[in-house]
């Protein structure tokens, strides 16, 4: 058992005096304010970071929904020559991009971002400048990628971006390095997003809420955020060896030279079916959120939800081949994801179970958020039964690739997630701006969009009966398929009017509009203990939770609050400061302090945006400047902005509680951002490692002969060097400690040549054997996982230099040590990659008898 | 526009077609996927009806404290049991059906090569392959294995109202087996995206008596029969349509574009777009890019008159 | 002055692994994952390393066994979710309490459902090896 601060303990608050109330609160608006005017886009606060992510997630929603419109008038009437057929196809294709990549994953990492900290009683996330990174890099890589189709080059290869379509550039032009490069940006920002989720759920907990105390909100928003750093990984494996086919004619796809198409199919899908949770779960978790609030009482089945949550994130990465059905894969093969299919829909019912129970034991408020929650049921439940269906081999070989499954993937996407995603909108809409908006708006814009959406969708599941494929440009009259597409084109309007009505209900200027009052819907969750007007410091005092629905079981607590009479209820070295709580039992560990406005994330996002935006031109030179540009900007970010040395080792936090200012290791967010972040890392490059297997398991003659493989010796002795380099950062860490900062700076800066010397013995071992990418899909893959080591050595010779460089100026010291811990923590991944890509290389073939 | 008289013409014929129904019966294994899909669909009506609707009488009914024990029955029962029974049984019914209609022998091997964006057709027989284009002939009531293959990128090789689809893939052979159980002409369609002209990838598959289908293919495997001093063949020589094109019987021996040497034979020109007729045939060879965008084909809008005349004449004379 | 309490609690890492109890919730879906992958590995191997048409006995059994394996396993840690954790099957009633020993229910509560799915998930997996007789 640990020593337990005992938070039910506490001594009492110190008795009210207003002069002071008023002193803490000046100084907190002080350190908390937002910037103002233009120089608004230096903010990194959540609230600002939030509306600015959700406002750019709708602005894309938008011009894709404009997209589908154009697409259903093209449909409407057969042999139309409205859009032509090279337009059309890069329409679908954006339509497709723009509503997955750029809008339903962003917009839940926008609504997390926004509500997470409130409803933790956070003042912030653990990260808000890599929140502001994310956020630009977003902005920045939509722009691009939506931007393209103005000019003509957008992608056009589908959303799903099939080889050898997407890989030969004899097929796909411009559009299709638009799509990889630039969404492999996006994901960049996507996996950031989840980084800081992870770690604000786990550590950014008010004191005292413990695992069986976390909102149900908290839960999904771990769950999705742990799947996206599972999911999108593989898909930038992908990506990486897609762009180097198509740039460098490097042979992955190309069947001819040893490639498969199978494997892009393979890694995009790992990605894309858990991709469908991850749109649909944070979805779920509004109306779990909603529906006890106008229940009157807690969630019926808590855990059974977790359950479910939990269940349905494994179960989701067992799916993906069922987008595989039709590719002549045998037929074992596909039954085992046709199982795993059907049993997802076990815990996704237990879900909607709950909630109909909760309903079943309380009476519910009418209400214009359940409203929309009653008809994503009744739409989701549909597409639910209609993936059941989708899921049975034989019923999917004529359902595939027709507008069945069209019908179907809309069902599913806008009641899983468009739908309960409008609730919250209506739901905290006061919350974000104070005021209220119209239900009867609110009334209208749902049975318009409820009414044209079933009227487009419903009519299209006869349209895919009657055999129509789906991405097809045009059709003839003697199809018979005119009627349904006039049908369905007419309820899209209807379905976008409703929009239109939702839009102009949200973006309505309600300035005299008198404020709310403080939790207008009498919610318990933490987010509406937020003041009338509200002030940027989210809390006034950071409390103790000790049950599920604070604002019902705790009825003192929002005075308590108010009154400072809880945690760092003042700021008086003027600094950005939040309470990090350990994982299990939320016990107080440490005061971290967070920056505040900067413009050096918008920089670094800039130049990073650069670097992908010029590489899908070719322009290496200045791709190589942006890139220096990058790595400058985030040094420097790094430099002022993390582990900084507290002017004092701790600090008192108020109600007798004295934490320490700094923490390193596991105590501190940023050693578990590393480890979170080298797991997504690893991921990708598990992607890597299933690309070997799969050509060793689809192509009977992947493996060279003997003589064609690369030098054991010299692999041996590039393994060798990089796990000498890894030694140096153990005992760099150690000399460190015992107080060697001399000792310590010579390790770190030995290990860069090490690792140089490291990699350069593996590349000679493949280009002495004659190793040529472009010549088979073994010879590639060698290159490839050399390449992915190189990368990675580079990323920690600058780390290196950088930590080497905090220990001569004294700004990472035997005692403040976090830069050289998270250094290490890095290493051990590092050496797992080389030790891997050693067995690949070397002991693989051999134990294959090859050599 | 052409748009406004379509929109005149649509509801006349909507509905009333269905050659790419996957309900129309016209094989066998789209008869059994048939059966599944009607009783999957009962099924799924009353699981929707009995979900909304408890979720509607939930939302209304009053709160009452001895619920919870029904709540509790509820999700136990309703969320868990019935769903676990549910989609195991279907699971198994499934892989049943998937049993029944693969097979990796038919009666008739044709094998199939998904080329952008038009269909190779070659019927193996016993005397050597027949190379046709666009047109797939079946005997009815025979299991017939389709072997399917692509050169360029994917494709999907479907014919809704005979059964499911297979796609094409570069550097692999995938199989489907269909066997036909009516007579009639079904439309094959292109499945998987493959760039450009993918909505105008179409094919006929004809089902026929057994005895007509044997005829047709004896038929089929014969060269052209080309006149000495053909005019229209002339122009065809000169212009280079041999290069892509195969006659067989003739010098005209092009691997790339469709077989010609039973062209006129078909039912439809373009990879099953337009009817087989003369117009059609003059427009596709000056206005080919009118009439289907981007494809390799190139257009020659400089042969008319008497030349091309002759050139559609003698195409429309290869049957 | 109010009194200070200086005691801070040990870092996350070892109280996750031992004392604490997170490992236990992604033990037994993990357990499915690797079922089915193993599942999925050795059916693809032995089809495309054996061609068509090869009779599926071997992997059909080897399937099985595993999930055998596997499902003892997730009963093992279903015990240890009821012994150590005190998990029980709850729906209305909820461990809300603020203890140790309510999130250590509430976690043996939660491991135990998993356990549930995982075996029934794993089920599901051995199913299409009885079914389909060969590749």
């Amino acid at each position: 058992m640990t020593q337990e601060i005992d938070l039910s303990k506490l001594p009492p608050a110190e008795p009210y005096d207003k002069a002071r109330d008023e002193a803490q609160r000046a100084r907190l608006m002080k350190v908390w304010k937002t910037p103002t005017g233009w120089r608004r886009i230096s903010a990194v606060n959540n609230s600002s970071v939030g509306k600015w992510y959700l406002l750019t997630s709708f602005a894309f929603f938008t011009f894709a929904g404009f997209l589908a419109l154009l697409i259903r008038a093209q449909l409407a009437v057969p042999n139309n020559d409205l859009l032509s057929q090279s337009l059309y196809n890069q329409l679908f294709t954006l339509h497709g991009t723009a509503m997955m990549f750029l809008f339903a994953v962003p917009i839940f990492e926008a609504v997390a971002i926004l509500i997470l900290p409130e409803i933790l009683g956070a003042r912030d996330l653990p990260f808000p400048r890599l929140s502001a990174f994310g956020y630009w890099c977003f902005l920045i890589g939509g722009l691009f990628v939506c931007g393209s189709v103005f000019f003509g080059v957008a992608p056009d290869g589908g959303w799903f971006m099939y080889t050898p379509l997407s890989s030969d550039p004899d097929y796909s032009g411009l559009g299709a390095d638009i799509w990889l490069l630039g969404l492999s940006f996006i994901e960049v920002s996507s996996i950031a997003a989840a980084v800081e989720l992870i770690v604000g759920v786990l550590k950014s907990r008010p004191p005292g809420m413990r695992l069986n105390l976390i909102p149900l909100y908290c839960w999904y928003v771990l769950v999705v955020a742990g799947m996206i750093l599972f999911a999108f990984p593989p898909l930038i494996a992908g990506d990486l060896l897609l762009e180097m086919e198509r740039a460098f004619n490097w042979a992955f796809f190309d069947p001819d030279r040893g490639g498969d198409p199978l494997l892009w199919q393979h890694l995009f899908w790992i990605f894309g079916h858990p991709e469908v949770y991850i749109i649909f779960l944070p979805s779920i978790a509004l109306i779990a959120t909603i529906l006890p609030t106008f229940a009157g009482r807690p969630m019926v089945g808590h855990s059974w939800i977790v359950l479910s949550a939990v269940g349905v994130a494994f179960l989701s990465f067992g799916l993906w081949v069922h987008h595989m059905f039709t590719t002549g894969l045998p037929e074992i093969s596909l039954s085992f994801f046709s199982a795993a299919s059907e049993a997802v829909a076990v815990p996704t019912g237990i879900q909607i179970f709950c909630f109909i129970a909760t309903m079943l034991v309380s009476k519910v408020r009418r209400s214009v958020p359940m409203l929309f929650a009653g008809g994503a049921l009744a739409i989701f439940v549909f597409g639910g039964l209609t993936g059941v269906m989708v899921a049975l081999v034989p019923f999917d070989w004529q359902a595939h690739d027709s507008y069945f499954v069209v019908a179907h993937l809309h069902y599913t996407l806008i009641g899983g997630m468009l739908f309960p995603l409008f609730a919250g909108v209506h739901y905290w809409y006061p919350f974000v701006t104070q005021k209220r908006m119209s239900d009867k708006l609110g009334r209208w814009s749902f049975w318009l969009m409820f009414g044209g959406f079933n009227l487009a969708f419903l009519p299209m599941h006869w349209t895919g009966v009657m055999g129509m494929p789906r991405r097809v440009w045009t059709y003839d009259v003697s199809d018979g398929w005119a009627v349904l597409n006039m049908v369905s084109t007419i309820g899209a309007f209807i379905f976008a009017s409703g929009f239109v009505v939702l839009a102009v209900n949200v973006l309505w200027p309600r300035g005299k509009a008198p404020l709310v009052e403080r939790n207008l819907w009498n919610a318990g969750t933490m987010e509406w203990s937020a003041e009338v007007p509200d002030k940027p410091w989210g809390v006034r005092s950071i409390p103790y939770i000790h049950t599920r629905y604070p604002l019902w079981e705790q009825k003192e607590l929002l005075g308590e609050m108010d009154r400072g009479e809880w945690f760092l209820p003042d700021a008086e070295e003027g600094k950005r400061e939040l309470i990090i709580t350990d994982i299990l039992d939320a016990r107080p560990l440490y005061v971290q302090r967070v920056g505040g406005p900067s413009y050096l994330t918008l920089g670094s996002a800039f130049c990073l945006g650069a670097v992908f935006i010029l590489a899908t031109f070719h322009l290496w030179t200045l791709t190589l400047l942006f890139g220096a540009g990058f790595i400058g900007f985030t040094l420097w970010w790094l430099w002022t902005g993390t582990s900084e040395i507290p002017e004092k080792p701790e600090k008192e936090a108020g109600r007798g509680l004295v934490l320490p200012t700094y923490a390193q290791g596991n105590n501190s967010p940023g050693w578990w951002a590393v480890f979170i972040t080298m797991t997504g890392d690893m991921t990708a490059f598990m992607g890597l490692v299933f690309s070997y297997f799969f050509y060793w398991t689809a192509l009977p003659d992947f493996l060279p002969g003997a003589a064609r493989l690369p030098g054991f010796g010299w692999l041996l002795v590039g393994l060798a060097l990089l796990l000498a380099g890894w030694v140096t950062a153990l005992l760099a860490r150690e000399r460190l400690t015992a107080g060697g900062t001399g000792q310590a700076m010579a390790l770190l800066v030995a290990g860069v040549p090490l690792g140089a010397l490291g990699i350069g013995a593996w590349g000679w071992a493949a280009r002495s054997a004659g190793f040529d990418p472009t010549e088979t899909s073994f010879d590639a893959t060698v290159w490839v996982l050399i390449l992915w080591m190189g990368l990675h050595l580079l990323l920690d010779a600058v780390m290196r230099l950088y930590v080497a460089a905090r220990v001569w100026r004294s700004r990472c010291t035997p005692r403040y040590r976090a830069d050289s811990v998270n250094l290490t923590l890095f290493t051990h991944f590092l050496a797992l990659t080389a030790v891997v890509i050693f067995a690949l290389l070397a002991l693989f073939p051999m134990l294959m008898g090859v050599v | 526009m052409r748009a406004l008289g379509a929109t005149a013409t649509l509801t006349l014929l909507a509905g009333c077609s269905g050659r790419h129904n996957w309900l129309a019966a016209a094989g066998e294994e789209a008869q059994s996927v048939e059966t599944l899909f009607w009783v999957v669909l009962a099924g799924a009506a009353v699981i929707w009806s009995l979900v909304i609707g408890a979720a509607t009488y939930a939302h209304r009914a009053e709160a009452k404290p001895h619920r919870e024990r029904e709540a509790r029955r509820f999700i136990i029962w309703g969320g868990v049991v019935l769903p676990v029974l549910v989609v195991c049984g279907l699971l198994v019914w499934g892989l049943l059906i998937l049993r029944h209609i693969t097979s990796d022998d038919g009666a008739l091997t044709v094998r199939v090569d998904g080329e952008r964006w038009w269909w190779r057709v070659i019927y193996d027989t016993p005397e050597g392959p027949v190379t046709t284009a666009n047109e797939i002939r079946l005997p009815l009531g025979e299991r017939t294995l389709f072997k399917l293959t692509a050169d360029d990128v994917i494709h999907s090789f479907w014919v809704p109202a005979l059964g499911g689809k297979m796609d094409m893939i570069p550097g692999r052979e995938t199989t489907l087996a269909l066997t036909p159980r009516k007579l009639g002409n079904w439309g094959g369609l292109c499945a998987e995206f493959c760039g450009g002209a993918h909505a105008l990838m179409r094919f006929d598959a004809v089902v026929m008596e057994p005895g007509a289908f044997v005829r047709w293919l004896e038929q089929e495997a014969r060269p052209a029969q080309v006149a000495e001093g053909d005019r229209g063949f002339a122009v065809f020589e000169e212009e280079g349509c041999g290069a892509c094109h195969a006659i067989r019987g003739t010098e005209a021996q092009g691997p790339v574009g469709p077989d010609l040497t039973h062209l006129a034979s078909r039912d439809k020109l373009g990879a099953g777009i337009y009817a087989m007729t003369p117009d059609n045939m003059a427009r596709w060879i000056t206005d080919t890019h009118e009439m289907k965008p981007d494809i390799d084909m190139p257009a020659y809008p400089g042969l008319q008159g008497e030349r091309l005349d002759a050139l559609v004449s003698f195409l429309m004379s290869l049957e | 002055m109010a009194p200070r309490n200086k005691t801070v609690p040990p870092g996350d890492a070892p109280r996750v692994i031992d004392q604490g109890s997170v490992w236990i919730l992604v033990a037994a879906p993990s357990i499915w994952a690797a079922h089915f992958l193993l599942s999925y590995w050795v059916a693809a191997i032995w089809c495309a390393k054996l061609g068509r048409g090869t009779t599926l006995m071997e992997p059909r059994w080897i399937i099985a066994g595993l999930g055998a394996l596997c499902i003892a396993a997730i009963i093992g840690l279903a015990v240890l979710a009821i012994r150590r954790y005190g998990g029980v099957f709850v729906i209305i009633e909820e461990i809300t309490e603020s203890s140790e020993r309510a999130r250590d229910r509430f976690v043996g509560h939660v491991a135990l459902l998993l356990c549930v799915l995982s075996a029934v998930a794993i089920l599901f997996t051995v199913i299409p090896g009885m079914v389909l007789g060969e590749c």
